[in-house]
């Protein structure tokens, strides 16, 4: 059975990291790693929906934080699942700091930008999780192209 | 003789989005409750992320009781109104997307479609109307601002930063007995006890403790560990301030 690696963004709406580490998110699980990868709403988590639950549960999650807080990387903890690599916005802004956010109903260039460079660090994570895992557990459709799977 | 309540910023509306990651009318609910926000009515509401009523501390749970709030959901399983109503309080009103949108050529969560972005359009107006129903305020749409004849009788300024991630309603925590209990709201009682001019004494501790109970529930049989504990800090509290 194919097991992906679980994505779960925080759902910050006060920040603009909130919405970088949503947007990171979608980048990952759209155009970056798609066969591999999962997005997980932590809104479900919160609710304890079962099925929501049952997709962290026993697989490797990746948390993506706006704040401190770590709301996503605590309720997917409190859910089961095991956070291979917890993810702070904040960590990967301080390592591009050319690339400020601002906005949070749409990010301006510099936010984008750093959603894409985040996105890239969660990949290099995915996949280091990925060739990780038993044969029968990983999926052999990912691309070593540099991130652009079809 | 009724309890005074603290002076919080009782004219706001809460509102708690879904933003389910994971579809459309999940964006639908972010971006109609930042519209209404930071655009339809910035003045009289406050949000909160869903998650922080699990992740954050107990201010952060206590912010439907703070609040009426106003819960806006992508879809009927309805995360935002179970979710507030199980971990905070019950929403004072709420929405579902699919209720209100017919149209199931939203976009995707990611990337709106023209139809999207008027979906938020109708929802963020739709709630600007609750919010507006819930503080007794009509408003006048020539003008853009409320109606002058029906203003609320006394505009109350946050004096909480309420926003998403880190802030809450202020809290204190206060050793009873031999634990460690967090009050909510103590801080603002006490200072609006202290500038009502109502210092530590028998005649202010019943007052005072009616007060305290409206925001933090007393167990059974500690209702004197409780209030000696209050007026020790509020005599604390009031000595520092003289």
């Amino acid at each position: 059975m194919t097991r992906k690696v679980v994505i779960v963004p925080c759902s910050g709406i006060g920040k603009s990291y909130g919405t970088v580490s949503r947007e990171g998110a979608y980048v990952v699980t759209e155009d970056l790693r798609p066969d591999t990868t999962q997005l997980v709403p932590l809104s479900l988590l919160v609710l304890g929906d079962e099925q929501a639950r049952a997709d962290v549960a026993g697989a490797q999650a990746i948390t993506i934080d706006g704040c401190k807080l770590a709301c996503a990387t605590k309720m997917v903890a409190e859910s089961g699942g095991t956070v291979a690599h917890d993810l702070a916005v904040l960590d990967v802004y301080r390592r591009h700091r050319d690339l400020k956010p601002a906005g949070i109903a749409e990010l301006n260039e510099g936010g984008q930008q750093l959603a894409q460079a985040l996105a890239e660090e969660v990949m290099t994570l995915v996949d280091e999780l990925t060739d990780s895992l038993p044969l029968s557990q990983s999926n052999g459709g990912r691309a070593r192209d540099g991130g652009q799977d079809a | 003789m009724g309890v005074k309540m603290p002076d919080l910023p009782k004219k706001k509306v809460g509102i708690v989005a879904c933003s389910g990651e994971e579809m459309a009318e999940g964006t639908v609910t972010r971006l109609a409750a930042l519209r209404v926000l930071e655009q339809l009515r910035p003045n009289e509401t406050v949000t909160i992320c869903l998650p922080l009523f699990l992740a954050g501390g107990e201010g952060d749970r206590a912010f439907a009781r703070f609040y009426p709030t106003i819960a806006i959901d992508g879809c009927d399983k309805r995360c935002a109104a179970r979710g507030t109503e199980m971990y905070s309080g019950k929403p004072a009103a709420s929405l579902v997307v699919t209720d209100v949108i017919q149209t199931k050529h939203l976009g995707t969560a990611r990337r709106l479609s023209k139809a999207g972005l008027e979906a938020v359009d109708v929802v963020a107006d739709q709630v600007a109307q609750q919010v507006d129903e819930l503080l007794g305020v009509k408003w006048d749409r020539k003008q853009g601002q409320p109606s002058k004849e029906a203003q609320p009788a006394e505009e109350s300024e946050a004096k909480i930063a309420t926003c998403s991630c880190g802030s809450g309603i202020p809290i204190q925590k206060v050793r009873v007995d031999s634990q460690e209990v967090t009050f909510i709201a103590l801080p603002l009682i006490f200072e609006q006890f202290h500038d009502a001019g109502k210092l530590p004494g028998d005649g202010t501790t019943a007052e005072l403790m009616e007060t305290v109970k409206v925001y933090n529930p007393i167990p059974d049989g500690q209702e004197a560990a409780y209030t000696q504990a209050v007026i020790r800090e509020y005599a604390a509290f009031c000595q520092e301030k003289n």
